[in-house]
């Protein structure tokens, strides 16, 4: 008799915890579900923007003015420009992407993933050298071969446009040879910011885009030494609102919205095509 | 402390349902490997196995070519649905079932190989059929083993984050979990969100870590 009542027991425990933890889920997901407003559920309007890291300060202040005019939200998903294309013509459903140079853009086009007519050259961008706090900042690119810079951070030249600039202007000043070895490479060009901004590199090649307004000193790579960052962008097929990414794209050609976007240090074509 | 607690339930949610899916296909399979023998066994443990070792970049990688709007699967998905697997919450409760699934099989394995063969025994001799017997005998005596195997598989999938960035992407308010949150509060140098996320992950992984040593502490 005794030995029966345990194992009766140990069923009741056997169920009694599988059933605890079902009820866990069960909460969880209710609660989940009854709760749209927490956090900021986009609504099927919003249009869903991935763009190159570079555009982080400038992209997120065009989308806040925006919604300002237009009452419709701007989602941004921030990141290297051959990594957001990847997602792109795998299906992601962004309504706009905005990349950092020209080459990626037709890239989508070229997979069906990208309305040709909406392709636009909507700004230049321009690389700047940025030393860690306490250290002096370099003058040129050929002074990194000192032993004081230690470590250099790029953005990663296989998938960022910003470290393909970053190579070929280190390549143009003869030096890429010499630092070859130094070289640490950022996930995009805002990673590659926070290397050297939490001191884990010496020195980095950044978009002057990041740190044209946070009063710390950088230096301007000529821009001769590579080839120009002709940011473009494309609204996609993937997406689902391809009426508000119009409206986006049209948004930030105009003159108001090109001027905020030379503050943060970008060239804006006027007038051109494409 | 977070200025947007969407990742949280984001990933709560996440978790939740790849730990529901890979509890129920984890035992049945675990179950079937402990109580039967059959060809190519041992490479069915294997390939379950596969995510623990393999770095979840690379599950990334196969489920993105296998589920992508390219493959055959991610183009039969759209037909049918009207829109793409990858990049949606979907894909991402997808990562977390994979990464999760080999901690419920392998814990699950052992404990249902453990079980006294004679306790199963008498309720074939009272006549009652295979299913009876695991269902009221096998996995509640395999319980501890099991249980322990959830717990770790609902840690694992709150913390996926290499194949789920690569499948489900980093869209604010549509797939960005919390470890996503995170990764991306550090790119952006937002220290104070990427300081809140961590510590509520590591909160709350502490917290199922001591929910399961109690569960399998109690005796029976």
């Amino acid at each position: 008799m005794k030995i029966r009542s345990r194992s009766v027991a140990c069923l009741t425990r056997g169920q009694l915890i599988p059933a605890a933890i079902a009820a866990v889920f069960l909460t969880v997901c209710t609660a989940c579900s009854n709760t749209p407003e927490t956090g900021s559920i986009p609504a099927q309007s919003d249009i869903l923007v991935a763009a190159a890291s570079d555009l982080r300060f400038a992209f997120t202040e065009v989308g806040e003015r925006f919604t300002e005019s237009t009452g419709q939200e701007v989602v941004f998903t921030f990141g290297s420009s051959g990594q957001l294309r990847e997602q792109v013509i795998n299906g992601a459903p962004f309504d706009v992407f905005a990349s950092a140079n020209e080459q990626f853009v037709q890239d989508v086009i070229a997979a069906e993933r990208g309305w040709q007519d909406t392709s636009r050259h909507y700004a230049s961008g321009r690389i700047v050298l940025r030393a860690r706090d306490g250290l002096a900042m370099p003058n040129a690119l050929s002074d990194l071969v000192r032993p004081n810079f230690a470590r250099i951070a790029i953005a990663n030249p296989a998938h960022a446009p910003y470290g393909i600039a970053a190579k070929e202007a280190l390549e143009s000043a003869g030096v890429f040879a010499s630092v070859k070895d130094k070289l640490i490479f950022g996930e995009n060009v805002s990673d590659t910011l926070r290397l050297v901004e939490t001191g884990n590199v010496d020195v980095a090649i950044v978009a002057l885009s990041l740190v044209i307004n946070d009063q710390k000193p950088y230096v301007l790579v000529d821009e001769n030494l590579h080839t120009p960052l002709r940011q473009t962008l494309v609204v996609t097929r993937t997406g689902k609102n391809e009426e508000g990414a119009r409206r986006f794209v049209e948004f930030l050609l105009n003159p108001e919205i090109a001027q905020l976007m030379e503050t943060y240090g970008f060239v804006v074509p006027i007038g051109e095509e494409s | 402390m977070l200025t947007d607690w969407f990742p949280l339930w984001m990933t709560l949610r996440v978790a939740a349902a790849a730990t529901l899916i890979a509890s129920v296909c984890g035992i049945a399979l675990a179950y079937v490997l402990a109580k039967s023998s059959f060809r190519g066994r041992s490479v069915v443990e294997a390939v379950v196995t596969l995510p623990i070792v393999i770095p979840p970049t690379v599950m990334g990688y196969f489920l993105l070519t296998s589920l992508g709007a390219n493959s055959t699967i991610g183009r039969a998905w759209e037909n049918i649905t009207g829109s793409a697997i990858v990049f949606t919450p979907t894909a991402a409760v997808i990562a977390a079932t994979v990464a999760a699934l080999p901690f419920v099989v392998r814990a699950s394995r052992a404990a249902i190989e453990e079980v006294d063969e004679r306790a199963e025994a008498v309720m074939r001799v009272a006549g009652h059929p295979e299913w009876k017997v695991a269902l009221l005998v096998t996995l509640p005596l395999a319980r501890r083993g099991i249980v322990a195997g959830v717990a770790l598989a609902g840690a694992r999938a709150l913390g996926e984050f290499g194949a789920t960035v690569m499948i489900a992407g980093n869209i604010p308010g549509r797939t960005q979990t919390l470890p996503i949150a995170v990764y991306d509060s550090v790119q952006a140098g937002n220290i104070s969100d990427a300081r809140n996320g961590s510590l509520l992950l590591a909160v709350i992984a502490v917290c199922a870590l001591m929910t399961m040593t109690f569960l399998s502490r109690r005796k029976s």
